[in-house]
């Protein structure tokens, strides 16, 4: 049924996506970047004897971070607009969960 | 409500973007925002007591030991592939090209599935090493967690899978539309878990 539809409207459909939707190539240098953080997290750790500990951790944590937020930002839309409440929902529980796992490493690592 | 939103998809104009076409479908995508914040502090909670409990082996195996670093970089080739597959069905989807959505669905199934089977066989061989739930206060806290996700991956590929149907039944509409983007956003936050999982859980595991 949509298939029929793409035939007919597809003309006034693109005019009326345009600016709302940037198409595949956002999304591929997102994939690309994930790609490399992760190898630098791998290469990281295969090298660790050359690293300081705590500069290691923290480089890979980093990584993973800057991963996920790339990945929210760009797969999951957050960047667009109309996603304030949307942004709201996830960071209240990434404050929560964050302060969770700070408490845990504080108390039993410090 | 539903009696006018059918009359868009079947009076042969489908929006755009048909996944915020009505009001019911945009609540559902934001209403998903916040059960994927609930899962963030629960994920959140699991991580804090892994953290928290590592190193605790007893006398078992140790992580450094246990972990291989290959089966890990495959499992996460794999995971991030499909999340970018997932993303290409809804590219097709604002096409309105059903057979696009369902072959990117199929492949992100498929990828899923390669996931499971690694981690399955990856816990058989930490079980054959003596690597148990049971074992330590370590160990339990690896199965909660990775399996916790293992299980959000399982029921990501029959939930996915079950949208498939439904799209090759129903076709692409307003009400089905809502629910490809809502389960393309759960197999996101699934990778997304998985990115932390490799980091804290194996990388670290395997520093020192």
């Amino acid at each position: 049924m949509a298939t029929e539809h793409h035939a007919t409207h597809e003309s006034t459909d693109s005019v009326k996506r345009k600016g709302n939707h940037e198409g595949p190539r956002n999304h591929f240098l997102a994939f690309g970047l994930s790609l490399l953080l992760t190898l630098l997290a791998f290469i990281a750790i295969i090298y660790q004897h050359v690293l300081e500990t705590w500069f290691l951790l923290s480089f890979i944590v980093l990584l993973a971070i800057l991963q996920a937020a790339i990945q929210a930002v760009f797969w999951m839309h957050l960047k667009d607009r109309g996603h304030l409440q949307q942004r709201i929902f996830i960071l209240s529980g990434v404050l929560v969960a964050f302060t969770v796992v700070i408490m845990a490493v504080y108390w039993v690592w410090w | 409500m539903s009696a006018v939103d059918h009359s868009h998809a079947h009076g042969g104009q489908l929006p755009a973007e048909p996944e915020n076409a009505t009001l019911e479908g945009r609540n559902k995508i934001l209403g998903f925002w916040l059960f994927l914040g609930g899962e963030t502090v629960l994920f959140g909670t699991l991580f804090a007591t892994f953290l928290a409990l590592r190193g605790q082996v007893l006398d078992g195996p140790t992580e450094a030991h246990l972990y291989k670093l290959v089966t890990v970089a495959l499992a996460t080739f794999i995971l991030l592939t499909s999340s970018m597959t997932s993303v290409l069905a809804i590219q097709a989807m604002h096409r309105h090209d059903t057979k696009g959505i369902q072959l990117w669905l199929g492949i992100t199934v498929a990828l899923g599935f390669a996931f499971l089977g690694l981690e399955v066989y990856e816990f058989f061989e930490y079980i054959h090493e003596g690597h148990v739930f049971t074992g330590s206060a370590y160990s339990s806290a690896f199965y909660t967690l990775v399996g916790f996700h293992g299980a959000h991956v399982l029921f990501g590929v029959i939930w996915i899978s079950m949208i498939m149907a439904q799209i090759s039944k129903k076709g692409l509409t307003v009400v089905t539309a809502p629910k490809v983007y809502v389960a393309a956003l759960y197999w996101h936050f699934v990778d997304l878990v998985w990115v932390f999982i490799f980091t804290v859980v194996y990388l670290m595991g395997k520093v020192g």
